[in-house]
């Protein structure tokens, strides 16, 4: 069965495909919600971005992308492999790296290029190979010059950046950043952004972003809104923020510039829907 | 409560090869009914200077006041201090430690030599003013809340002993959108109640602009500016030093400016540049 949505999974260019899948999380008698009959899929290449308030159940579908938690009801492959699979789990792991908020709880060595040769090496990685993806790594993100220095000198971004160096390293398909710019100061956060756009562009990395911050969500090529475990809306983010009234449901809110534009457009103004405050710049000086 | 700071350098790891200058030479006034936001970018030195309001870092050289309080000598009452200075960490959820909420919030107060009758009474009332229900959460594990519901419970434990003066560091990072704002307009709550003085450190230039009456620049340790929004954010020059970037409703002005569209507002918030938009295009 795998094999054939395998076949499928790359004619359609889908690298994870979420089938109606529900979770909950059971400690003894006590149940909370996780997510309920979510469908998705994420295409190779895609920049995805996960919306939704504190409990809407984003982090939990992040967990099922890796079989982290598996289904209680549906399927999740990735590449083919179904998360359930338990003799192919390792391998899924290594196909979907995941990046947290705090990346010192991510850190296990005390020189960053031993930090980033952990993951290949667990994946028995031959020598010559990790040293070669030591180098990779690092240039992708930037940060070859600290090779041998410790972790712990290094600022918030810095330090961000080894952590997705070490995911690099184990050359996933996808990399999935859960709220990883949530602790940096706006250069730290911009360093990330632009090492993930980068990274996404030139090679060709398909990123599933979590993040609270709006302006992050229009970078992406399609946005997912979850609210109470459920996908409520998916689009461009054109699409997702022109649709207000999901956004509000989902108790986001709408980036300065777009609740700006649709205040205005309510108040009889005729400028187009703005995503960012270049556009709605445009929009006002179009106005005569 | 005025605060006052002289001077203030501090060390990390004096004579050691780790030897880091986290601050030099600041000096400021927090005045009582101000919301200070402190800026700048990571390593900065916002944390060690906020952490000396309360004495969780000693004065090693210059001067902090604290009222008409001394709190550089080494006599300092560092109960009393604790008890009016409250202070706020980062990601104070991961601080929760209690079996239950009652306790957890209680724990301060108790601290502070309230009785357990008394102890109780300010914690429910703690609760209550960060917008929980008390009979409801009082008996929960504080691990079984939300990420924004274990935000405020920790806020609740600091508030508890009713401090006049609340130091904040990144109240709102991690939270969501509906998260944030209740922050906010709790810690406006709280100014209108027992903590007339608020003092907040913050990335976000929109909390900043939008919430500060005064800002406070830190860059390697020194005092940039000490300043209000409104100045600093007309200051490109400034801006550009401070690393830190432009409040949304700020930048968007300054996109129309450079368009040649004046706007009669400073733009601090999105509703101010939102209200100047209308008056300037909906005739």
């Amino acid at each position: 069965m795998s094999d054939k949505n395998c076949e499928t999974g790359h004619a359609e260019g889908a690298v994870i495909k979420v089938d109606n899948v529900s979770y909950d999380y059971r400690s003894g008698e006590h149940v909370s919600r996780g997510v309920r009959g979510v469908s998705l899929v994420v295409n190779r290449g895609e920049f995805v971005v996960l919306l939704g308030h504190n409990g809407s159940g984003k982090s939990t579908l992040a967990k099922l992308l890796n079989g982290f938690v598996v289904p209680d009801e549906g399927t999740v492959t990735v590449e083919g492999i179904d998360t359930r699979d338990n003799e192919r789990i390792y391998e899924l792991r290594a196909k979907v790296g995941m990046v947290f908020q705090n990346a010192d709880n991510q850190m296990v060595a005390s020189v960053i290029e031993n930090d980033i040769a952990f993951g290949p090496e667990n994946l028995g990685v031959p020598r010559e190979e990790i040293e070669k993806r030591i180098t990779w790594a690092l240039d992708a993100v930037n940060m070859s010059e600290h090779r041998k220095r410790s972790p712990n000198k290094l600022s918030g971004g810095q330090k961000q950046r080894i952590a997705i160096a070490a995911i690099l390293a184990m050359y996933p398909d996808v990399l999935i950043l859960d709220e990883s710019t949530a602790m940096l100061d706006p250069k730290g956060r911009a360093e990330i952004m632009e090492t993930i756009q980068r990274l996404n562009k030139e090679k060709g990395l398909t990123v599933i972003l979590i993040t609270h911050y709006m302006d992050e969500a229009i970078a992406a090529d399609k946005i997912f809104v979850m609210n109470e475990g459920r996908v409520i809306a998916e689009g461009t983010p054109r699409e997702v923020f022109s649709a207000t009234d999901k956004i509000a449901e989902a108790k986001l809110e709408l980036p300065v510039a777009s609740k700006i534009s649709a205040e205005l457009r309510r108040a009889g103004l005729d400028i187009p829907f703005a995503l960012t405050d270049e556009e709605l710049t445009e929009g006002l000086c179009g106005l005569k | 409560m005025r605060i006052k700071v002289e001077d203030l350098s501090y060390v990390y790891s004096p004579k050691t090869p780790f030897e880091k200058v986290a601050l030099d030479g600041v000096s400021f006034t927090v005045k009582e009914g101000d919301t200070v936001g402190i800026i700048g970018s990571t390593g900065s030195g916002k944390s060690t200077l906020c952490q000396h309001f309360n004495a969780l870092i000693r004065v090693t050289h210059g001067k902090i006041y604290v009222g008409d309080v001394d709190i550089s000598s080494k006599k300092t009452d560092l109960t009393a201090l604790r008890k009016q200075v409250g202070m706020l960490f980062q990601f104070p959820e991961y601080q929760l430690f209690d079996d239950t909420v009652a306790k957890d919030v209680q724990f301060g107060p108790l601290n502070f030599g309230f009785d357990r009758e008394e102890a109780a009474r300010l914690a429910a009332e703690a609760i209550k003013m960060v917008g929980m229900d008390y009979d409801e959460v009082k008996d929960k594990s504080p691990f079984e809340l939300s990420g924004g519901e274990k935000r405020r419970a920790a806020i609740a434990g600091v508030i508890a002993s009713k401090p006049s003066v609340l130091v904040l560091d990144e109240p709102t990072a991690g939270l969501d959108p509906i998260g944030k704002r209740e922050i906010l307009e709790l810690v406006k709550e709280l100014k209108k109640s027992f903590c007339k003085t608020v003092i907040m450190i913050s990335h976000n230039m929109d909390e900043i602009a939008a919430n500060c009456n005064r800002v406070i620049v830190l860059h390697d340790g020194k005092l940039l500016y000490d300043t209000t929004p409104e100045e600093l954010f007309a200051d490109p020059e400034a801006v550009a030093r401070t690393d830190l970037g432009y409040p949304h409703s700020v930048h968007i002005k300054r996109l129309l400016e450079a368009k040649g569209v004046k706007l009669d507002t400073a733009a601090l918030d999105a509703d101010s540049l939102l209200e100047a938009l209308k008056r300037r295009y909906c005739v």
